[in-house]
């Protein structure tokens, strides 16, 4: 059999594709799951996150009591580390000395402590986070091939191509739509593709990309790509490739070549003819 | 601006009505419009001698609009509140005469037709006086204020062989016109809704001078005299309803309250209601006086498109965009495995499209001097302008309807007994 179900949360239209085994409720159960991590990290409407936020914006450390928000930050604390500190989801245009470094979250206590007024933006790390979820609520359901998207811009598969292998994808320049960047396949896999060109990019909740060192906005007309075993990983990957110097950006690609892209278009393409 | 400059602007103005109106859909769908284009200017001693009756807000710039004619003369005016009756002098000649009882300005003779810039509760009385001494007569909308006076004013124009028509000026506006002719050649596809609105940011109260009464100045407030937001500002609106939908509604239900403005007013400051058209086409109409950020609009929402006449602009629907994942549903069920091309556009969650759109090409002028200019040639030919009377009437019934609706909390059918016009 082959189902999908599709509905809009985080901010963006999210699709599920099952295609075979696995119980009925499968999809509908893997819609739950990516609804409560929107609903706990999101920050345009009341929920978990804002109510942390409203703390940090005032200087004052917090009991972290949602789960959902705790795995997020374990996952973050994980993910600044491995990206040469590079996802920051608490970097701000505001404020250049504001970001991770900012906080220091113990696990053991589930608090958050603060040295200045801070907030978290998971806009960065959300989807893949949710899609792990999903994926992961999809294979205890029985399910062994599915196609997860949420805007296109982040994509997760479980298990292999319902015709076998992997599952091919084709990512186009974001400028040039009938221009191929870069043609991947994945099993059991995510890609997070991040740009500063194109049409996503100038849709009204999208954040502008910050880089973290000095919390300028990254403007040059550039699209990163990132495969991993996660979604969240995948997420924070393309962040940090897109707002990476020229030598971070190399010792981020040469973790892996297979799996980590970086384009950089010339400057005044940012129209497309 | 000089003569010359004027007649430029007035040609130019002219031919927009007459390139707008082009076309044998339009003739059928706004024939008003291209006859009154059309009207013969006239000598200044053969003009149409006009009475004006009100010469409040509406009735000086009524005065106004009239000088710039080519075939309508203000011969005399009349109004029972002395200020405003001042007012109205200081626009025309000193040889112009100004009465306070409109009985003795129609006793006076000398005039072809009267001018009504009165309350809405004036308008039935001063047309029929006007009819009586065998006059012509223009007014303001809405008509009247009960749908039987409505009726009873087509009746009596008709009886009395007089013509009677109604101050709609959009029905002569070349913006209007074009997105008309643009909608009825497809442009937007089937229009199955209009979404319409006006909103302000203001009491609507008018400040009471010394030797009037608060009723007198602010009759748009008290049920007696207007049915407020509904005669006054909807008519407008459901009239281009009307006209866009080519029909009248089939019901109206609504919702009225006096909602923010509670200073004694006796008429609804937020008014919703729905009116249905055959075929399921719907006009959802809104009015307040307490938040302006969507003005005063007329959505005209089509499959293919969007036009916004007040705004001047016409919209395209965007093609859907190829999903291909769905794609990718085919394939496998074809049993063909095929590369997947994403992340180039991200798809967003259903937010409002903010894209410009395109002008629908025509700029501004008064719209008022083309009613009389063809109000001014109906009365030359004794042939009232084809069609616009049974908009007017129309769009005065179906407000009036709409205010039943609302205070009765029923759905009402569209009224069988209507004058036929
Ligand atoms: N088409 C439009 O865009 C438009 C705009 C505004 C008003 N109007 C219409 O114009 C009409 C007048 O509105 P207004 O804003 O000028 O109101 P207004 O109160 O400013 O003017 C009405 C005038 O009529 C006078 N009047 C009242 N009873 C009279 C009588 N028996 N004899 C002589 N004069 C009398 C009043 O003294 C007043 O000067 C209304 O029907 C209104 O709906 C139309």
């Amino acid at each position: 059999m082959a189902d999908v179900v599709r509905f809009a949360s985080m901010g963006t239209r999210v699709e599920l594709h099952r295609f075979g085994a696995g119980e009925d409720d499968a999809l509908t159960a893997a819609q739950h799951a990516i609804e409560a991590v929107d609903d706990a990290l999101t920050i345009h409407r009341p929920s978990a996150t804002t109510a942390l936020n409203e703390r940090l914006m005032a200087g004052k450390g917090a009991a972290i009591d949602d789960a959902l928000l705790f795995d997020a930050l374990v996952k973050i604390e994980e993910l600044h580390a491995s990206t040469l500190g590079l996802f920051d989801p608490a970097a701000d245009r505001r404020f250049a000395s504001a970001g991770w470094s900012a906080i220091a979250f113990d696990r053991g206590a589930a608090r958050v402590e603060v040295s200045q007024p801070v907030a978290l933006d998971f806009g960065g790390l959300g989807k893949g986070f949710a899609l792990d979820r999903a994926c992961a609520v999809l294979r205890e359901k029985g399910v062994v091939s599915a196609c997860l998207s949420a805007g296109e811009s982040s994509i997760a598969v479980v298990g292999e191509h319902p015709l076998g292998g992997g599952w091919p994808f084709a990512i186009p320049s974001p400028l040039r739509p009938d221009e191929i960047l870069v043609e991947i396949e994945l099993t059991d896999e995510s890609v997070s593709i991040s740009s500063t060109v194109g049409a996503g990019t100038a849709a009204p909740e999208r954040a502008a990309m910050i880089r973290p060192a000095d919390a300028t906005i990254v403007s040059v007309p550039r699209c990163s790509v990132a495969i991993d075993r996660l979604g969240a990983h995948a997420e924070a990957m393309s962040t940090a490739l897109l707002v990476a110097d020229e030598d971070r950006a190399e010792r981020l690609l040469n973790g892996d070549r297979t799996r980590r892209f970086r384009f950089d278009f010339p400057c005044g393409a940012a129209i497309p003819d | 601006m000089t003569d010359k400059d004027f007649d430029l602007s007035r040609r130019s103005f002219i031919d927009r009505v007459l390139m707008a109106t082009a076309g044998a859909g339009m003739a059928a769908a706004a024939p008003w419009a291209s006859a009154a284009a059309l009207a013969a200017p006239m000598a200044k001693g053969d003009r149409v001698r006009l009475g004006v009756i009100g010469t409040g807000d509406r009735g000086r710039a009524l005065i106004q609009n009239i000088a710039k004619t080519r075939n309508c003369t203000v011969a005399a005016i009349c109004d029972n509140f002395e200020l405003h009756l001042a007012k109205g002098r200081a626009l025309v000649d000193a040889s112009t005469r100004a009465f306070t009882d409109h009985r003795a300005m129609l006793d006076a003779g000398g005039l072809d037709a009267v001018v009504i810039a009165t309350p809405l509760d004036g308008h039935k009385q001063h047309s029929f006086d006007a009819f009586d001494a065998g006059l012509h007569v223009w007014c303001e909308k809405a008509m009247a204020r009960t749908i039987d006076d409505c009726g009873a004013m087509v009746k009596k124009s008709q009886d009395s062989g007089k013509l009677l028509q109604i101050g709609h000026q959009r029905m002569f506006k070349p913006t209007y016109l074009n997105a008309v002719r643009r909608a009825k050649e497809g442009e937007i596809g089937a229009i199955t809704q209009i979404r319409a609105s006006w909103h302000r940011q203001s009491s609507w109260r008018r400040p009471v001078p010394a030797g009037a009464t608060d009723r007198q100045i602010n009759w748009r407030l008290y049920r007696d005299s207007s049915a407020g937001l509904m005669t006054e500002l909807a008519t407008h609106q459901i009239q281009v309803g009307n006209l866009f939908f080519d029909a009248v509604p089939t019901r109206v239900m609504g919702s009225g309250s006096i909602c923010f403005w509670k200073d004694g007013r006796e008429v609804y400051d937020h008014v919703a209601l729905i009116y249905e058209y055959a075929g399921g086409r719907k006009l959802i109409y809104t009015s307040l006086l307490n938040n302006a950020r969507y003005g005063c609009e007329e959505q005209i929402q089509g499959s293919k498109g969007t036009i916004e006449p007040e705004l001047g602009r016409i919209y395209q629907e965007l093609p859907p965009k190829e999903l291909a994942l769905l794609r990718m549903q085919a394939d496998v069920a074809s049993g063909h495995k095929r590369t997947v091309p994403i992340g180039g556009a991200t798809w967003f969650a259903e937010l409002p499209v903010t894209t410009p759109g395109d002008s629908l090409g025509w700029g501004e002028y008064d719209e008022t001097m083309l009613q009389f200019e063809g109000f001014g040639e109906a009365v030359r030919t004794g042939k009232p302008l084809p069609g616009l009377l049974s908009q007017a009437y129309y769009a005065s019934v179906a407000s009036l309807l709409g205010e039943q609706a609302m205070d009765s909390s029923q759905i009402l059918n569209w009224p069988t007994s209507l004058v036929a016009t």
